[in-house]
């Protein structure tokens, strides 16, 4: 699904991510931890394709694509999902414009037929109750004035309305209380198949109970300096990230 | 440069004498006295005003040399262009090309309380008659700018309106103007009088709408709100990519009352605005709010002058702009804040987009403020789309230009969520959208 080599990634001529290695096979879920500014967002970033990271050396695949060759628009179409840390407010373009629009891109990107008004509404409507969002919410400028939750949840909409095959959640569960964490586990485990995979970044273990990971990277200065299963999660949280770097 | 502009500013008053004294002729009689006098008085000034240049601050961004330069003939009575629909159902007035279409007018079915008629009707209206002739004389005599006594010695068949007191008009009157020229450049001079007396409510829209040609639509609009009245006065301006347009609208406004004005500036190939409004006593608000969309090589100019000189009134204005191509905005938003002021609300914002390398905006808010109990604030941005926002859009699989579309369209619509009438408010998006893709075609 998809396969990091060696990736080096600047931004003005600082190296942030400096040789990552990474395989990530279909229906697999792999969690990702590690300090503040180790370059977990700046990884998520350069998968779903932002400019201003330059990836000076090293490949990306995915399912035997070059990914880094891909527009933006086409990955989401190719089934990549970015769940943003911080998603942008976007005033006057309302949630369910937005939510349409993109829906009808990715089919058409898929070569599918886009969605009747009516299918469309009941879609929305279905996946909103689900992540228990006020279909109200649905009338209101894009992550406009949102609380840090609304927008997480947001983020999780979008991601079951788009049934993308690799899901990345940066940090989704930041700030949550743990009726809205478990909300957002509920949605990934929805999605969890087979030919599904995630990334999850997160800082906590916590997340890492409602959403269980097959595999476990610590990320520090901008490599990944350990890996393991969910047991590696619960060692970190009690000894902290010193520990993996005194190892490393 | 500025010789050439005075030469043919001299050239041009030289032609459009001609044009008049032959104008004159040919209606031989066919006009009435009253008519001809405010027609001749326009005239006269016209001879003694000069054209603006852009030595003067208000038309610094502006040059109405191509205004000048083509011989201007007046349209005849019997137009055939295409008729423009109206936003809505309503009272609807036609026009083609400034020339009222009675046949397909709703003149003769006026609800009780409204008078629509042609000036020259109202003129011949013992009630009306001082009316007509102080409020457009006080525009005539001593204008803001040449296009006034243009527009006073060319317009035939101007509107009076008035709406009596009390009255609250439960349809919406549309001024739809045809504009074609299909030969010579037209000079087409639209002119408004209306009246709102007072504890009434009424709202007009203006449609001006091109089928192609040159041609020039000089407007002269002047407005009475009168007391603990509201107004609403809509303008959708979709002209001919060839025609130039002046507009020049004044409301005078009474106590208690409320003006709200609204502008689409869509077409026209220059296109000046000048929005004026005048508060004659305290309670009053006024609102004024635009939303323009240059292409190609666009000149879309816009001046409004907001005079506070009573305590208790409140302004608001948000104008926005998107230019793209070689288009050109210029926004000169005036407020005073008189001495006896006291206790006004004024804001303002201008905000605008600038897409292309080779697209200019020019904004100058003016804020001069002699009252010291005030809550006053003005601000002008130029900027470019948010590369973080399309790229957030793109993330989720919405094409480039789509993504751009949309903000672009989320930025204007600011403007058009002070639209609270819900057909307008989808007008006003409806043209938007299908401008924008003209522009992407
Ligand atoms: N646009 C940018 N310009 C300059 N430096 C940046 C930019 N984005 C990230 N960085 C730097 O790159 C490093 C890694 O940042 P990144 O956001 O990837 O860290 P992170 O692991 O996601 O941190 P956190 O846990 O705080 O979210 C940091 O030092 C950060 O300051
Ligand atoms: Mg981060």
């Amino acid at each position: 699904m998809l396969e990091i080599k060696d990736l080096h990634v600047s931004i003005e001529d600082k190296e942030i991510l400096r040789g990552i290695n990474l395989q990530v096979n279909p229906g697999e879920v792999h969690a990702i931890m590690g300090p503040n500014g180790s370059g977990k967002s700046t990884l998520a970033s350069v998968l779903a394709g932002r400019e201003e990271y330059e990836v000076t050396s090293g490949s990306i695949l995915y399912n035997g694509q070059d990914l880094l060759e891909m527009d933006v628009d086409k990955r989401a179409h190719a089934g990549l999902f970015l769940a943003f840390q911080y998603p942008v407010e976007i005033p006057g373009v309302s949630t369910a414009t937005f939510l349409k629009s993109s829906v009808n891109a990715v089919r058409k990107g898929r070569g599918l037929e886009e969605l009747k008004p009516v299918d469309m509404l009941k879609l929305l409507r279905q996946k909103a109750a689900e992540l228990e969002i006020d279909p109200k919410f649905l009338q209101r400028s894009l992550n406009e004035g949102f609380s840090g939750g609304e927008k997480k949840r947001n983020e999780m909409l979008q991601m079951s309305l788009l049934e993308p095959s690799l899901g990345i959640l940066d940090e989704t569960d930041s700030g949550l209380d743990i009726d809205a964490l478990k909300i957002v586990a509920d949605a990934v485990n929805k999605l969890r198949s087979p030919e599904r995979s995630f990334i999850v970044v997160t800082h906590y273990q916590r997340l890492l109970d409602y959403i269980v990971p097959d595999f476990v990277h610590v990320l520090s200065q901008g490599r990944i300096v350990r890996s393991g299963d969910k047991s590696l999660a619960f060692e970190l949280e009690e000894r902290g990230y010193d520990w993996v770097r005194e190892k490393a | 440069m500025a010789e050439t502009l005075q030469r043919n500013n001299t050239d041009q008053l030289t032609r459009f004498s001609t044009l008049f004294a032959q104008t004159e002729q040919s209606l031989n009689g066919h006009s009435t006295d009253a008519t001809r006098s405010i027609r001749s008085r326009s005239m006269e000034v016209l001879e003694k005003t000069d054209f603006p240049n852009r030595r003067s601050e208000d038309w610094k961004y502006t040059s109405v040399a191509p205004l000048l330069a083509p011989e201007w003939v007046l349209p005849s009575g019997s137009q055939t262009a295409p008729r423009a629909q109206a936003p809505g159902t309503g009272i609807t007035i036609h026009f083609q090309n400034g020339i009222l279409d009675r046949a397909n007018s709703d003149l003769d079915t006026l609800p009780e309380g409204l008078l629509i008629c042609s000036i020259e009707e109202a003129l011949e209206m013992e009630t009306e008659r001082d009316r007509v002739i102080k409020f457009l004389e006080q525009e005539i005599v001593t204008p803001e700018n040449a296009f006034i006594p243009l527009n006073g010695a060319f317009a035939r068949q101007g509107i009076y309106l008035r709406l009596k007191k009390g009255v609250r008009l439960s349809s919406d009157i549309h001024f739809v103007h045809s504009n074609e020229s299909t030969g010579a450049p037209l000079l087409i001079s639209p002119q408004l009088v209306g009246i709102i007396e007072s504890n009434a409510e009424m709202r007009i829209t203006e449609t001006f709408q091109g089928f192609g040609g040159t041609y020039l639509t000089n407007i002269l609009n002047r407005f009475e709100v009168g007391a603990n009245s509201h107004f609403e006065h809509y303008k959708f301006q979709l002209e001919s990519p060839a025609a130039f347009q002046v507009n020049n609208t004044k409301a005078y406004i009474h106590r208690d009352s409320t003006f709200s004005n609204y502008n689409l500036e869509l077409g026209g190939a220059l296109v000046r605005n000048n929005v004026v409004t005048i508060m004659l006593d305290s309670g009053i608000t006024s609102n004024l709010y635009g939303a323009f969309l240059g292409i190609d090589r666009q000149h879309l100019d816009t001046q409004t002058f907001i005079d506070h000189a009573f305590p208790h009134c409140q302004s608001n204005e948000l104008y926005k702009g998107i230019l793209t191509d070689r288009a050109h905005g210029v926004f000169n938003g005036k407020v005073i804040v008189r001495q006896d002021a006291q206790k006004t609300n004024a804001y303002q914002q201008n905000s605008n987009l600038v897409l292309s390398p080779t697209a200019v905006m020019d904004t100058k808010p003016q804020l001069e403020i002699f009252a010291d109990d005030v809550r006053c604030s003005h601000g002008a941005t130029i900027g470019q789309l948010d590369e973080n926002s399309v790229f957030y859009l793109k993330s989720r699989g919405i094409p480039d230009a789509e993504a751009r579309r949309l903000l672009q369209l989320a930025f204007l619509q600011e403007v058009l969520d002070n639209i609270e009438v819900e057909y307008l408010h989808e007008y006003a998006s409806d043209l938007l959208i299908a401008k924008f893709e003209k522009a992407s075609a």
